[in-house]
């Protein structure tokens, strides 16, 4: 009898090419866009560079080093008007406000002369008590435009990258004035004055991970982890839809009459679909393994994990299709299933971290996001893929997935005895 | 006294709907006999539906009992199913699977395999004319071959017990013909007959035995005759039927 509803619901399934080839394509398609765009975007800061405008008027230390640093810099793509001298503010300001430029900085004339003469203000304050004469202690005022359609983000690392060039330059300056009062006032001559500009403070950035795991950040390994997650999630949709269909055609009740409980009814095509998601699954790994490098994209990178994978994907599937079994149960017809189901997918993603990770949400949906299936299947797909994690560490994210599906079939199983009983 | 010709017997059955105030069925007593075509009428919203799925098992009652063959509605619908076969008033079937899929499939989760099946679908393909449809998808079918193939569904694990639901709604007077001469036979070869239609002559002809049902109680049942001989009608069942339940229209 199982054999044949599992023919049955096979049957269903390839008869229904257009619906079978959306099953396929739709989520491959998602997993590539998805990955391109966020790669794109990756390499826009590394290797694209962000469109800064520079009006550098300053003819001097300061403005040449900051000049220097930002062309240096892979974040920024630095441009330069040819008559700077005749550019003015409001030109650079339209420029950044017609999205020419990401980004507007002016570096004001003399700027390097005023942080000079504070400087030797300071010193003469500071070694002989006079008044810091009038004029020298304004400060110098770096201009940024930001484009309004500009990233937070992304505007905290330009004033963060500005700040700390203007402030590492500003700091060789006192140095050097410093150096120069003191040579002057003791007569030592001075005989390496490029210890000042020596810089003593360093920054290594290493991932944490535990024994020898290997770890690969990259937006692939994110992207796919990510969207392959929410891409089976959206099985939910055809399977309750099918589950409706049948229900509307009255085939359902007819079987319903028929030596074949509900259960086994439920249980055939939740084989059928696990297959279906499971092959879902592969084809995404296969693009991403053999795909992304044609396309210019990173790799995905297994690195021989596929048995984790492959639990973690079914463990997923399995509560992506009992997801789909409660809608399909619970729903009265394809529209209120599809609108309910596809909203509720992005809502689970949202909450889940699919695209704001989930240390960055507010407190409140920190502890939310707990509770989504999707943010289980997400750390899950995570820990193999990024952090290189094995079996033992995943495995609580299998089970919650595991007893989400058992509590969706149940909570179906119920639903339908209630109508049943008409109570 | 439920006599031992008695196929089904119910006792005392009540359905309230939830959020219903009005009973769908209030103490319905009834019994079927062995053999008999027994016709089911009543207006919309008598209770006709209702009596038929707690019979097939797809509702449950909230009080009073239902045997089949004496098998319990409330507990042994396993054995029940096994021995019951119901043509819906929709047509239930897979639009996308073919004829023979279809038989393959019903007739597969109804216990028959190989050989058997192959040799009951070769039966009845004749006898309801679906050979050449055969291996044709279900969607592409008239509206006449759907119903011909959805009654041969319900006949192909030769039921004990048939349960009918307006069987000939919606066809041509050929299909109709077609498909009454073939359920006379069916009866013929010894299977009970639970029969609904809103079309009465032909349930007069049809039927042996007859009950209205009329917002949810059993008015009147028996043979036409002595259905007609109790009311002291002399013409047609439709007659009876309106001065029974009355010109109201119904919902």
């Amino acid at each position: 009898m199982l054999a044949k509803l599992i023919y049955k619901d096979i049957l269903v399934l390839i008869r229904d090419r257009g619906g079978l080839a959306m099953l396929f394509v739709m989520p491959l398609a998602l997993v590539l866009i998805m990955t391109s765009l966020q790669d794109t975007t990756f390499r826009a800061l590394n290797e694209y560079g962000i469109k800064l405008l520079l009006l550098n008027l300053d003819n001097d230390t300061l403005g040449r080093a900051i000049e220097r640093e930002i062309e240096r810099s892979a974040i920024f793509a630095v441009h330069q008007p040819e008559n700077r001298n005749d550019f003015t503010d409001q030109q650079v300001k339209e420029a950044v406000a017609t999205g020419k430029y990401q980004i507007g900085l002016i570096i004001p004339p003399d700027a390097t002369q005023r942080i000079r003469n504070r400087a030797r203000g300071n010193l003469m304050k500071v070694l002989s008590g006079k008044k810091i004469p009038d004029g020298i202690s304004d400060s110098v005022i770096f201009k940024v435009y930001m484009d309004p359609a500009t990233r937070p983000t992304l505007r905290s690392t330009v004033e963060v990258s500005v700040r700390e060039l203007a402030s590492r330059i500003e700091t060789q300056i006192v140095l050097s004035e410093l150096a120069g009062e003191i040579s002057n006032r003791f007569m030592i001559p001075l005989k390496d004055p490029v210890l000042f500009r020596q810089q003593t403070i360093f920054y290594r950035e290493e991932f944490a991970v535990i024994g020898n795991k290997k770890v690969i950040p990259n937006s692939v390994q994110h992207n796919v982890s990510a969207w392959t997650l929410f891409a089976m999630f959206f099985i939910g949709i055809p399977f309750a839809s099918a589950m409706i269909r049948e229900r509307e055609e009255g085939s359902l009740a007819r079987l319903l009459t028929m030596p074949c409980s509900y259960t086994s009814m439920l249980f055939s095509k939740v084989l059928v679909y696990l297959v279906v998601c499971y092959l879902q699954f592969m084809l995404i790994m296969v693009m991403g393994i053999v795909l992304f490098p044609l396309l210019n994209l990173p790799a995905l990178i297994i690195d021989g994990r596929l048995t984790e994978l492959s639990l973690m994907a079914v463990s997923v599937s399995l509560a992506a299709i009992g997801y789909g079994i409660t809608i399909g149960t619970i729903a009265r017809t394809h529209q209120q299933a599809s609108i309910f189901a596809s909203i509720s997918v992005v809502i689970l993603a949202a909450i889940g971290g699919i695209w704001v990770p989930v240390f960055m949400m507010p407190p409140i949906f920190r502890h939310i996001s707990k509770v989504s299936p999707l943010n289980w299947g997400l750390n899950g797909f995570y820990d193999i893929l990024i952090r290189g994690s094995d079996i033992s560490v995943v495995l609580p994210y299998m089970m919650y997935l595991l007893i989400f599906a058992a509590f969706c079939l149940l909570l179906a199983l119920y639903y339908h005895q209630l109508k049943k009983e008409n109570i | 006294m439920t006599s031992a010709n008695t196929v089904i017997s119910i006792e005392g059955l009540i359905k309230i709907y939830k959020g219903s105030h009005k009973p769908a069925l209030n103490n319905v007593n009834l019994e079927v006999s062995n053999g008999h075509i027994f016709g089911l009428l009543g207006p919309n919203g008598a209770g006709k539906t209702t009596m038929i799925r707690i019979l097939c098992g797809l509702l449950s009652p909230s009080s009073g009992e239902v045997f089949i063959n004496g098998f319990s509605v409330r507990n042994q619908m396993h054995e029940i199913r096994r021995i019951i076969g119901v043509v819906p008033q929709e047509i239930a079937l897979y639009p996308s699977l073919t004829a023979y899929e279809n038989l393959s499939v019903y007739g597969g989760i109804c216990g028959l395999k190989g050989r058997t099946l192959k040799q009951r679908i070769d039966e009845l393909l004749p006898v309801f004319g679906l050979e050449k449809g055969l291996y044709g998808k279900v969607i592409h079918f008239s509206g006449g071959m759907k119903r011909r193939l959805n009654l041969m569904v319900g006949l192909l694990h030769n039921p004990r017990i048939l349960f009918l639901d307006e069987p000939t709604v919606g066809v041509d007077v050929q299909s109709k013909n077609f498909i009454l001469e073939n359920l006379v036979a069916t009866n013929r070869a010894g299977t009970t007959m639970i029969y609904t239609s809103h079309y009465l002559e032909e349930a007069e002809n049809l039927c042996t035995d007859i009950a209205i049902i009329d917002e949810g109680q059993i008015i009147i049942k028996g043979s036409l005759d002595e259905i007609k001989h109790s009311v002291e009608l002399s013409g047609s069942l439709e007659e009876i039927f309106i001065a029974l339940t009355g010109k109201a229209l119904r919902d």
